[in-house]
């Protein structure tokens, strides 16, 4: 046991010494929590939109004007002598509302006029917004000029549960968070792995006293207090900056943070003692910590539409389901019901990962 | 410019030993241009619906269907009482939940309006907003289909309003440049523009310390060859590589993903040529900070992020805050995807991207002499 703790402690002080690294592992996160969460999100405000009037009546101007006060759009003015779709071509409107001639004259004669939207799909997401942002917009004209007012028999009451103003960073930035902390740990515990096996000071450890499990023990626990660190600095600006607030049973959460650190380390120290060369260390973790938790975790896009030949690949990455625990405990709040299954495959996952190691680590013997 | 000929072989020979340099070239884009292409969809459909009906009449199972027929959602479970429903939506087994009250079908009959409560787990704001959309979309349509069917309210007339004369608006959506709404085409050309920049940036960085890790950068310097001559033949052939990768995503983008190409070809690949331009000039740039191979890589780890993100290229624009949006205008990556974007889908020509152009061709000639600047900085 003491061995363990002087271990880490050598590990530690090798990691304070080295600024960059230090850099590394506690401003970047936090820089990354801060960047990200600002910046990724789907939910577009404010698009700009082009309209075409070809009637030029006082009903198609209030038309136009129900676009205008909403928020969803801003009007962008464009020569109605340039064909409208030059517009989406030339990147200057997502979408073109073209309101046809006689629209107000067949208002008013109770027929019913079409107006056309013409939608830039190239990014599919955000044209399927506009298609409902305009939906909305006229759905409201129609209630409020009269004709809907009696016309909806079933009303639709919606509500948003967990996150009613859809603050896509209350969303975000659990995600990213989980990403920093998956990432960072395991980077400097596969490094200093690595450089144990490049500069062959692991042949001076085999000859010490340390046994290959206090070894290991000693370096994950060091790459863990970094991880607390981490979780420490993350989780305080979740819960102050970003107005997030633990929902309900904190208990999972604690205990998959602990597992979670010990399964980030342990996966660092496996790479780093299965690939002693930093630079080729460094890529490798880069690679699993940032693309897989990044892409295959549903910290983005939902996991239900990676394709089916994929999606396996999704039940082994360990940051999806501490992506679960930790937007469970900050919005969700479902407690021990519903992470019980995460907490134990984040356990299972570590011990995997603590195996392959030490399976690594005896390889390392006869190769050095 | 002989000497800068001899210079360029030299690399050109020592790139050609350097398996792991073109391995690394090769097989990471293909890998992202794949998997980001293939995973990153933010299409919401099949949404795990809980129903409560207390209402169990045809008209109430009417609605269930019409919710459901579409792609949009599908039937989760059917529940008894809403303390269920709430349970399972928190517990992530269910994306939403619609309550049709006992009422439902009396009402509709007597031409009552009726309310019914969707409950949408709102954690992600996309596709709850997407979600709502398409709810409410239904519901509407639901409407029409019981105008159709002569079911109209009566609360009009019992509140003695007259009739109304005015018709309603509704909107024809027409989706151009990708009806289809394929959402891997927006997400393999961002995903394009990342990989110029950042592929060129690591290239260049390391081939960059190479030398001066060796120390075999003073050898070069007694050659009578200029700085100039030295940067230029390190970025030549490194550029040439990038080329060819470039030339190997746009023939996977097309193949594997049908990316169309309706605009000018040379234009994406002129740009993608001075986006490398850039990735290099970040990528020698970081190089002239730092010691050592693995400090390049750490440093990178700073400076990619932010390019990656603030660029428009996975996630849109709009998306962003405010304030955030001008910042992305000094980013390469966002004039690369502009240019890429509307070239291959909308067949948009020079004339309406030379802004962006021009901007990849200032970024280019700025970072390049910057880089050479430092680079000759450093070795006086």
């Amino acid at each position: 046991m003491k061995r363990i703790f002087s271990q880490a402690r050598k590990e530690l002080t090798q990691l304070v010494r080295d600024r960059l690294a230090l850099a590394l592992a506690l401003l970047l996160p936090l820089m990354l929590l801060f960047l990200l969460s600002t910046a990724i999100s789907l939910t577009v405000h404010n698009l700009p939109l082009v309209i075409q009037d070809l009637d030029d009546s006082s009903a198609s101007r209030r038309f136009g004007d129900a676009f205008r006060s909403s928020i969803s759009f801003h009007v962008v003015a464009w020569p109605p002598d340039r064909q409208p779709e030059a517009a989406l071509t030339a990147n200057a409107a997502r979408g073109v509302l073209i309101i046809p001639r006689n629209f107000g004259r067949e208002l008013a004669r109770g027929a019913n006029p079409q107006v056309q939207l013409l939608v830039d799909a190239t990014d599919s997401n955000t044209a399927r917004i506009v298609q409902g942002y305009v939906n909305q917009v006229t759905n409201a004209f129609n209630q409020t000029s009269g004709a809907m007012a009696g016309a909806t028999l079933v009303g639709a009451q919606v509500r948003l549960w967990y996150n009613p103003g859809r603050d896509s960073p209350k969303f975000y930035s659990p995600g990213i968070f989980v990403m920093g902390i998956s990432m960072f740990p395991a980077l400097l515990a596969a490094l200093s792995m690595a450089k144990e096996g490049e500069q062959k000071t692991i042949l001076q450890v085999y000859v010490s006293s340390i046994s290959a499990h206090e070894f290991l023990l000693g370096k994950i626990l060091a790459y863990m207090v970094v991880a607390a660190c981490e979780w420490v600095l993350g989780m305080l600006s979740l819960l102050t900056v970003f107005g997030l607030h633990i929902a309900g049973d904190p208990t999972p959460l604690i205990v998959g943070s602990v597992l979670y650190a010990f399964c980030v380390a342990s996966f660092g120290t496996f790479v780093g003692a299965g690939i002693p060369n930093q630079a080729a260390a460094i890529q490798t973790v880069a690679l699993g910590g940032f693309l897989l938790v990044f892409l295959l975790s549903g910290m983005i896009f939902p996991v239900e539409n990676i394709p089916a030949g994929l999606r396996w690949v999704s039940y082994i990455v360990w940051g999806r389901y501490y992506i679960e625990i930790v937007r469970d405990a900050l919005l969700q709040g479902g407690g021990w019901p519903a992470m019980w299954f995460s907490v134990f495959m984040i356990a299972v996952l570590g011990a995997v990962f603590y195996f392959l190691a030490w399976l690594t680590m005896r390889r390392m013997q006869v190769n050095a | 410019m002989t000497r800068l000929g001899a210079l360029i072989r030299k690399e050109f020979a020592q790139i050609r030993r350097d398996k792991r340099l073109a391995s690394s070239l090769i097989i990471p884009p293909t890998l992202q241009l794949l998997l980001f292409g293939l995973a990153l969809d933010a299409t919401v459909s099949h949404l795990s619906l809980g129903v409560i009906d207390w209402s169990h009449t045809p008209e109430s199972r009417e609605m269930i269907s019409t919710l459901t027929e579409s792609k949009s959602f599908r039937i989760g479970g059917y529940y008894a009482s809403v303390r269920d429903l709430e349970a399972d939506i928190s517990r992530g087994k269910l994306a939403a939940g619609i309550v049709l009250p006992y009422e439902f079908a009396r009402d509709i009959r007597r031409g009552t309006p009726v309310d019914v409560q969707i409950l949408l787990n709102a954690a992600n704001a996309n596709t709850a907003t997407i979600a709502q959309g398409y709810a409410e979309g239904v519901i509407l349509s639901y409407n029409r289909t019981l105008a159709a069917a002569g079911i109209r309210p009566k609360i009009r007339v019992v509140a003695n309003a007259p009739p109304d004369q005015r018709g309603l608006v509704s909107t024809l959506t027409a989706f151009l440049y990708n009806p289809g709404l394929v959402n891997a085409w927006f997400i393999v050309t961002g995903t394009f523009g990342i990989l110029l920049i950042l592929n060129g940036s690591v290239v260049a960085s390391t081939a960059m310390i190479k030398e001066r890790e060796r120390g075999t950068v003073e050898q070069l310097l007694m050659t009578p060859a200029s700085t100039t001559d030295i940067v230029v033949a390190k970025i030549a052939p490194l550029f040439a590589l990038l080329m060819l990768m470039s030339m190997f995503a746009i023939g996977l983008m097309r193949v594997v993903f049908g990316v169309p190409v309706r605009g000018s070809m040379l234009l994406v690949v002129a740009s993608a040529g001075l986006c490398i331009l850039c990735g290099i000039g970040i990528g020698t740039f970081v190089a002239t900070f730092t010691k050592s191979a693995q400090q390049a890589q750490m440093m990178a780890f700073f400076i990619n992020p932010p390019l990656a993100t603030l660029s428009g290229a996975t996630t849109p624009v709009e998306a962003m805050p405010a304030w955030m949006q001008p910042i992305t205008w000094f980013n390469p990556i966002r004039h690369f995807t502009i240019i890429a974007r509307a070239t291959l889908m909308k067949g948009s020509g020079i004339d309406v991207l030379w802004p962006n152009f021009l901007a990849l061709i200032g970024f280019a000639v700025v970072l390049v002499s910057l880089s050479i600047w430092r680079f000759r900085k450093q070795l006086g």
